[in-house]
């Protein structure tokens, strides 16, 4: 899994020396190549073509669509003094709240000139919302598959994936599903851009925003786009107004009000290993530039821990081996969930009182069967007190690998419940049968 | 004439049901949603504090909602919907909860649907997804209960009708049961199919639609005729406060924040014949009293204008029921 941040609120399209090596500092490697944060703003695009007293500071990209290369060279040019790729770049795009429905060639046009630049800058993918973001037009589709259909030459010759992505449509202030908030019906005009292209040229870029905003199952939607789903757009906000946050800030009664739940069950479910893209940019320009660096650091930390639970059914099946260590809940639940595909030899416990016995169904041994293990097989460590275990384990001399196990995001939880409810009912009913009740 | 409904709650009272249903009649509204499940409530149904009102036997029930049906048949309003208490399944309930929420108090629902002379009763999927792992496992279970009821449903002439519902995580609202009108339309004509008898049907809550941003004119576009009865009332898109449709704005214009166009675009495509039933029982609490029959009115202003708004179209003629 790729893992990218976007710059807006960290870096400066004109002056990009700090913000980028804050970046490069807190340890990311890639970059999302934004041209609606360093070319043109959606704010430019509502007033394109209005007239103005007062004139720009810069000739403005709306009126040049040549120059929207040229804006980023500052940033690439630092980006790749420090060594950042940029995999995936963004092209312009309207405000959610957009009155403007009369721009469909001139965002076609900066589509056109995104495609070279992302072309030139090395990316393998464009991001490219529908046209007409936010406004409801009955020929919505229609226009956009003509849209994507024009520009599939260019993005052969630039070696470019297309991604359309979902965005909302605004209601008066009431934030809706818009064009490419239906994961089905985005599945099928991607496959039919594709069949047309004669390969696989367009993909899809799921803004994790936006189906929070809409309350929608990120799971389903996932599970719709399958394969088609090359990138995801990790940014938080309460649901109700279409803020960037860092992860898991937007909390209210000590939980965070994304279904981060359905995420990472998509994910997994497709095994997804595509690109994660950070998106923070309200968090980023609240904070104080002096307090960045901190704050990026734990942006790339939150940025890894989301890879590492979509993942999380990769590194079970990366070894060929594997024991738990902890013999509770921990364990339990991974005895139900990945116990049958990912059998665990045994489990040990620090617990004196638990060696020789069994739990769910695993041998509980104490720590020091460790060292008997095949030298690749992997510890997982299945408590909550993952620091102090992994010292203690590194104190004994253990060379296997050491992985952590998490079961905050579980494919299922434990709920047998209601199917002893069913099991019961049926028996009753059988029994009434027979009595010929 | 496109007939006009409004639920019970708050509007007809046990003490007195012939004034309460007298003030519907003349507020505008030819039908009632009758609201079973204010008998018990939700969030008694979750702390499990069961009043024993639907211990009652059947004859009972029938005994102490007489007076209701009277009046309603005196006052000339027909139930034309019904809304079965909720939830029938509690996850962290216990099992002597759910057995009698299930066993007890939804077959005594529908017979009371059918006491009233009531075509449709409302039902809530169940919320399992979370604990489940996927939306398919959650319906798997509301498809037993409906099963459950199926039978007994067909042999009262009763439509069960599922409703686009959401849950919350952390105070926010999201997808629940129901929510995806492609599976919703193949799951009700499957089991309508297996009992060669219209079963199953839906109800569309304009709110829930609201709150997670659903567009109104697709989602019935795809429900097509299985659209049998509605929910309609308003909220802010944040919370499900029923209230009176056009009443929430979000910026300076003070322009409706709720898609009433794609509301009515979708009933007019689908030439949706049902009532026009709001859901605005909580809206009286908002109000005082001495204002509460001017309210009932005014929400029964709202429903002529939305009916003319549907039969006035060119294309609208309502599809004959069945």
């Amino acid at each position: 899994m790729n893992i990218l941040c976007a710059p807006a609120g960290i870096v400066s399209g004109e002056y990009p020396r700090q913000g980028t090596a804050d970046l490069a500092r807190a340890g990311f490697s890639d970059l999302l190549l934004d041209f609606a944060a360093f070319s043109c703003s959606p704010g430019e695009l509502e007033y394109f073509g209005r007239k103005r007293k007062i004139p720009p500071r810069r000739p403005p990209v709306s009126e040049n669509p040549s120059l929207l290369a040229e804006r980023t060279r500052a940033f690439l040019d630092t980006a790749r003094a420090h060594r950042l790729r940029t995999s995936v770049a963004r092209a312009p795009f309207l405000p959610e709240n957009t009155k403007r429905d009369d721009l469909g060639g001139l965002l076609e046009t900066l589509a056109a000139e995104s495609i070279r630049a992302a072309g030139q800058a090395g990316c393998d993918f464009l991001i490219v919302k529908p046209c007409f973001a936010g406004r409801r037009r009955d020929d919505d589709g229609e226009i956009n598959r003509a849209v994507f259909r024009r520009l599939t030459p260019l993005a052969k010759e630039s070696g470019v994936t297309l991604l359309l992505t979902n965005q909302c449509r605004d209601m008066n202030g009431h934030l809706m599903r818009g064009l490419g908030a239906d994961a089905e019906e985005a599945a099928a005009w991607i496959d039919r851009l594709n069949e047309a292209a004669g390969e696989e040229r367009f993909g899809f870029a799921m803004d994790l925003g936006v189906t929070n905003l809409c309350g929608q199952n990120a799971h389903d939607f996932i599970h719709a786009l399958g394969r088609r789903l090359k990138a995801v757009i990790l940014s938080d906000n309460d649901g109700s107004r279409a803020a960037s946050l860092l992860p898991f800030t937007a909390a209210f009664q000590g939980q965070s009000q994304v279904d981060w739940l359905n995420l990472f069950r998509g994910l997994r479910a497709i095994r997804f290993d595509g690109a994660l893209i950070l998106q923070m940019n309200d968090t980023a320009s609240a904070f104080s530039p002096i307090l960045r660096p901190a704050l990026l650091a734990l942006a790339k930390a939150t940025a890894d821990y989301v890879g590492w639970q979509a993942d999380m059914e990769n590194l079970l099946r990366k070894y060929p081996s594997r024991v738990l260590f902890g013999a509770g809940n921990m364990c339990r639940a991974y005895m139900k969930c990945y116990g049958e595909a990912y059998p665990p030899l045994f489990t040990c416990d620090n617990n004196p009182k638990t060696w020789g016995t069994e739990f769910c169904g695993l041998a509980v041994k104490p720590p020091e069967s460790l060292r008997e293990l095949p030298a690749d097989t992997a510890v997982f460590i299945c408590n909550v007190y993952y620091r102090e275990i992994e010292e203690q384990l590194g104190a004994m001399g253990l060379k296997n690998p050491i992985e952590y196990f998490s079961d905050e995001y579980m494919p299922s939880f434990h709920f047998d419940r209601l199917e002893e409810q069913e099991a019961n009912d049926e028996k009753a009913r059988r029994a009434d049968t027979k009595r010929g009740c | 004439m496109r007939k006009l409904g409004v639920q019970t709650q708050n509007a007809v009272a046990d003490a007195d049901p012939r004034a309460g249903f007298a003030r519907l009649r003349d507020a505008g509204f030819d039908c009632a949603d009758f609201s079973l499940h204010s008998y018990l409530l939700n969030k008694d149904i979750y702390q499990q504090e069961i009043n024993p009102f639907f211990d009652q036997s059947v004859a009972a029930l029938e005994d102490f909602f007489a007076p209701h049906r009277e009046a309603a048949a005196a006052a000339g309003v027909t139930i034309s919907q019904m809304h079965m208490p909720y939830p029938i399944y509690v996850p962290k309930g216990n099992a002597e909860l759910n057995r009698y929420l299930w066993h007890e108090v939804a077959p005594k629902s529908l017979r009371l649907c059918a006491f009233f002379g009531c075509r449709y009763i409302v039902v809530h999927g169940f919320k399992l997804a979370r604990f489940l792992g996927s939306e398919e496992a959650e319906w798997q279970h509301t498809e037993a209960f409906l099963e459950y009821l199926a039978p007994m449903a067909k042999e009262m002439g009763i439509t069960v009708c599922i409703e686009n519902l959401y849950d919350g995580i952390a105070g926010h609202l999201v997808e629940g049961p129901c929510c995806d009108a492609v599976k919703c339309a193949e799951r009700i004509d499957r089991l309508n199919e297996k009992y060669r008898a219209e079963v199953l049907g839906f109800c569309f809550d304009t709110g829930h639609a609201n709150l997670l941003g659903i567009d109104p004119g697709r989602f019935l576009r795809t429900l097509g005729h299985r659209l049998k009865v509605l929910h309609v009332h308003d909220n802010d898109g944040v919370r499900d406060l029923h209230q009176i449709p056009f009443t929430f704005a979000r910026t300076r214009e003070s322009t409706t924040s709720t898609d009433w166009e794609g509301f009515l675009r979708g009933l007019r495509e689908i030439r949706f014949p049902g009532v026009l039933s709001f859901e605005t029982g909580p809206a009286l609490n908002a109000f005082p009293p001495s204002l509460h029959a001017e309210t009932l009115r005014f929400i029964a202003r709202i429903g002529r204008y939305l009916a003319q708004r549907l039969d006035d179209a060119p294309d609208a003629t309502p599809a004959p029921r069945d």
